[in-house]
C-alpha cells in the first residue's frame, strides 16, 4: 500500500469534514444559547434532497444550495416555536424533526430516486499550487464551501468569545435568568441562534449531497452524520475551532472504510469496517465522560431547559 | 407575551380536562392529514383519495386488520420499550438496534437451542434470548448514564447503525451461522419449527400480540402498584428529591434502560417466532424502533395506550404500504411524514392541554414615572 493512498483519504476526509464541521457549527450556535437541536439527522436529509431536487430542476448550484439553507432555517424554526415558545420537550421534538426529515425526504426524492447528482460543486483551481505534493491535495484541492467552512468556524470563534452578541448568547445558555434581568430577551436570542444554526445544517445536507454524493437515495445519503455531529459538539467542548479538528478525526473514521475496500485490503468484513465512525465515536463520547473531563468541556448550564421567567 | 394591547398568559392548569385528553391527539392527528396532504398535492396525488385508500387497506378489510395487528405486535414492543425509559426522562432512542440485537439473540436460540426443546419451553426461550440481547446492547450506554451521567441520547442511537451493520454483516457478509446454508440466496436460516407461533387462521396475526398487550397491561399494573414503580415515577418528577428519599439513582437509570432495551429486543424475537422465522433484513426499512417513539410520545408513555397508538400506526404503515400498489404509487415514506408530523403537532398541543391560554387586554406602560421628580 502506498502513502499516496493514505494522503488521498486524508484530503478526503478534510472534505468530508466539511459537512460535519458546517452541522456542528450550526449545533454549537443552537446548544450555546441552550437549546439542543437533535433534528440535525433530518435537517441534513432534508437539505440533501432539496438541493437535489432544485438542482435537477434549474441546474442551478447556488439556487440549490440557498434553498438547502432556507429549508433548514424552516425546519429550525418549527423546533424554536415548540421548544421556546410551547415549552415542548427538546429532546422530542428533536427526534420528531428527525423522523418527519426522514419520511419527507424520501417521500419528496422518490420520483429522483437513484438518479445521479445534476450539479457538482467543483473544487477551486489553484493551479500549479495543486501539484505539490501532499500539502496539494490535501489543502488546494477543495471546493468554495469548504474553504468558508474553515472560516466560518474562525468567524464564529470570534464571534462567541470577542463580540458582545456571542457574550450574550453565552450567556444565555449558561444562566438565562440573568440575560432576562439585563432587559435582553431570551426568546429572541435563542431563536435567532436556533434558526441560524438550522441554516447551517441545511447547508451541510445541500453541500454534503452536491459535493460528495453520487445519486440521491435517501438511504445511503446521511448515514447518522447529523449524529455524529452531535457528538463532535462535545467533542468540541462547544467551541468553534475544536470542531475542525475534531471532524477532520470523525472525517477520516468515514473515509477509513472506503478506502481500505477500495485498497481491496479485507482485514475486516465491510459491514464490520461500516461500524467504524460510530465505534468511534461512540469510544470518544465514553473517554469525554469522566468528571474530569466533563469539568473542562463546560457545556451550556442550562441546555435543554426551557426558559419561563418566574413571574409570582 | 405580550402582541399589541393584548396579553397572552399561559396558565398552568392542575388537572387537564378527559376532553383534552383525547382532543390534542386528535386535532394532532388531522392537522398532520393536512400537512401530509399538502406534500401530497404538490407530488401530483389526491390527498382524500390517497387517505380514503389508506384507511380502507389499514383499517377497514379483514386481512388489512389482521396485517395491522400483525405489524403492530413488535411495534408495540418497541412502543413500550420507549414509554418505559421516556417516563423516567431516560431517552432511549436506541430501540431500532436493540430490536435488531434481539432478533439476533432470538434467532440464535432457535436455532442452537430450541430443537432440543418442547414447543412450550422453546418459544419463551427464545423470547428471553431476544429480550436479553436486546438489554445487553443497551448496556454500555446504560451504564456510562447511571455511572458517569454521560447522555444516554448519542451513544444509543450511534449504537442503531453498529447493530444495522452487524445484521448485513450476518446475512450480506458471512457465511456464518445465522445465514441459510442450502441456498447462495443471502438469507437467514430458519429457526427451529418448536420455536414458531402458527398464525391465527390464514391471517398475519401471531399469538405474540395477545403477549404483548398482556405485556402492556402488566406494566401498567406494576408501575402503578409496586415500589419499583413509584421509585421510578418520583424520579422522573424529581431526581433530586428521590436522592434526598434514599432511592438508589443509579440502580434505577440502570434497571429502567435495562428494562427498555429488554422490552425492544423482545419485539425483534417477536418477529423470529412470528412471521419471519429468521434473521429477516427486511425490517431493517420498517424503522419500527423510530415509530416506537412516536408511539409512546403520543401515548404519553400510558402503557395500554401505547397498545392503541401503535395499532394505529401499524394501520398507517399497512395502509401505506398497499398505496404503493397502484398506477400512480405514493411512495411509502408518506406513512413516516404522517408520524412526524403527528408527533410535532401533539408537542406542541401539549401547552394547550397543560395550561390555560388566558387572552387579557392591557394598557402598556408608558414612560409616565419621571425619575427624580
Amino acid at each position: 500500500m502506498n502513502s499516496n493512498v493514505w494522503i488521498l483519504t486524508f484530503a478526503d476526509a478534510i472534505s468530508i469534514a466539511t459537512t460535519l464541521i458546517l452541522a456542528s457549527l450550526g449545533a454549537i450556535l443552537t446548544e450555546r444559547s441552550g437549546v439542543i437541536n437533535l433534528g440535525i439527522e433530518g435537517i441534513l436529509l432534508m437539505g440533501a434532497v432539496t438541493a437535489f431536487l432544485v438542482g435537477d430542476g434549474t441546474h442551478n448550484l447556488w439556487l440549490a444550495l440557498f434553498l438547502a439553507v432556507l429549508v433548514g432555517m424552516a425546519m429550525a424554526t418549527v423546533h424554536a416555536v415548540l421548544t421556546i415558545t410551547l415549552r415542548s420537550n427538546q429532546i422530542v421534538s428533536g427526534l420528531a424533526l428527525v423522523i418527519f426529515g426522514t419520511g419527507l425526504s424520501q417521500f419528496i426524492g422518490k420520483s429522483v430516486e437513484g438518479k445521479p447528482r445534476p450539479v457538482q460543486i467543483t473544487t477551486l483551481d489553484f493551479g500549479p499550487l495543486s501539484d505539490i505534493p501532499i500539502i496539494g491535495p490535501v489543502i488546494f484541492g477543495h471546493d468554495p464551501i469548504t474553504y468558508l467552512t474553515w472560516i466560518g468556524a474562525f468567524v464564529a470563534s470570534w464571534y462567541l468569545t470577542r463580540t458582545r452578541p456571542g457574550l450574550v448568547l453565552r450567556a444565555t445558555g449558561d444562566a438565562p435568568a440573568t440575560v432576562d434581568a439585563q432587559g435582553v430577551s431570551v426568546a429572541a436570542v435563542r431563536y435567532a441562534h436556533t434558526i441560524a444554526g438550522g441554516a447551517l445544517m441545511g447547508l451541510a445536507g445541500g453541500w454534503f449531497m452536491l459535493a460528495r454524493g453520487t445519486a440521491w437515495s435517501q438511504a445511503a445519503t446521511t448515514n447518522g452524520i447529523g449524529w455524529i455531529a452531535l457528538a463532535l459538539v462535545v467533542f468540541a467542548a462547544w467551541r468553534p475551532l475544536r470542531a475542525i479538528v475534531g471532524a477532520v478525526l470523525f472525517g477520516f473514521t468515514l473515509q477509513v472504510p472506503f478506502t481500505l475496500q477500495a485498497q481491496q485490503i479485507r482485514i475486516f468484513p465491510p459491514e464490520i469496517l461500516q461500524m467504524l465512525p460510530y465505534v468511534a465515536t461512540l469510544a470518544v463520547l465514553v473517554a469525554l465522560s469522566t468528571p474530569r473531563a466533563r469539568r473542562l468541556l463546560g457545556a451550556p448550564k442550562m441546555l435543554g431547559q426551557p426558559f419561563v421567567r418566574d413571574e409570582r | 407575551m405580550i402582541i399589541g394591547r393584548t396579553r397572552i398568559e399561559l396558565e398552568p392548569r392542575l388537572n387537564s380536562s378527559r376532553w383534552l385528553i383525547v382532543a390534542v391527539p386528535v386535532a394532532s392527528v388531522l392537522l398532520a392529514l393536512i400537512v401530509g396532504g399538502v406534500f401530497l398535492v404538490l407530488t401530483g396525488h389526491s390527498p382524500i383519495g390517497t387517505y380514503l385508500s389508506l384507511m380502507n387497506n389499514g383499517y377497514t378489510t379483514f386481512y388489512g386488520i389482521t396485517d395491522t395487528l400483525g405489524l403492530a405486535t413488535p411495534l408495540i414492543c418497541t412502543g413500550l420499550a420507549a414509554a418505559f425509559a421516556f417516563r423516567m426522562n431516560l431517552f432511549n432512542i436506541g430501540q431500532e438496534g436493540q430490536m435488531y440485537l434481539g432478533m439476533i439473540g432470538g434467532a440464535w436460540a432457535g436455532i442452537a437451542l430450541a430443537d432440543h426443546l418442547p414447543m412450550i419451553v422453546a418459544i419463551p426461550v427464545v423470547l428471553g434470548f431476544g429480550a436479553l440481547t436486546g438489554a445487553l446492547w443497551v448496556l454500555v450506554p446504560a451504564l456510562l448514564r447511571a455511572k458517569l451521567g454521560t447522555s444516554e441520547i448519542v451513544s444509543t442511537l450511534l449504537l442503531n447503525y453498529v447493530a444495522l451493520n452487524l445484521i448485513n454483516y450476518f446475512i450480506f457478509g458471512s457465511r456464518g451461522f445465522f445465514r441459510d446454508p442450502s441456498t447462495s440466496f443471502p438469507q437467514g436460516r430458519s429457526v427451529s419449527v418448536n420455536a414458531r407461533f402458527g398464525s391465527f387462521g390464514t391471517t398475519n396475526t401471531y399469538p405474540t400480540l395477545l403477549i404483548a398487550i398482556l405485556l402492556a397491561v402488566a406494566l401498567w399494573w406494576f408501575i402503578r402498584n409496586s415500589n419499583y414503580g413509584y421509585e421510578t415515577s418520583v424520579f422522573a418528577d424529581s431526581p433530586n428529591t428521590a436522592r434526598y428519599a434514599g432511592m438508589n439513582a443509579t440502580r434505577l437509570t440502570l434497571s429502567v434502560l435495562l428494562v427498555s432495551g429488554a422490552l425492544a429486543g423482545l419485539g425483534g424475537a417477536m418477529y423470529v417466532v412470528g412471521p419471519a422465522g429468521k434473521i429477516d433484513p427486511g425490517i431493517l426499512q420498517i424503522g419500527l424502533g423510530y415509530a416506537g417513539i412516536v408511539v409512546a410520545s403520543l401515548a404519553r408513555y400510558n402503557f395500554v395506550a401505547v397498545v392503541i397508538t401503535a395499532i394505529l400506526f401499524a394501520g398507517l404503515r399497512v395502509g401505506g404500504a398497499a398505496l404503493q400498489i397502484s398506477n400512480n404509487p405514493v411512495p411509502i415514506a408518506i406513512a413516516v411524514v404522517l408520524q412526524g408530523s403527528v408527533l410535532l403537532f401533539a408537542l406542541g398541543g401539549e401547552i394547550f392541554r397543560r395550561n390555560r391560554i388566558r387572552i387579557r387586554r392591557v394598557t402598556p406602560v408608558t414612560n409616565s414615572i419621571k425619575v427624580g421628580a
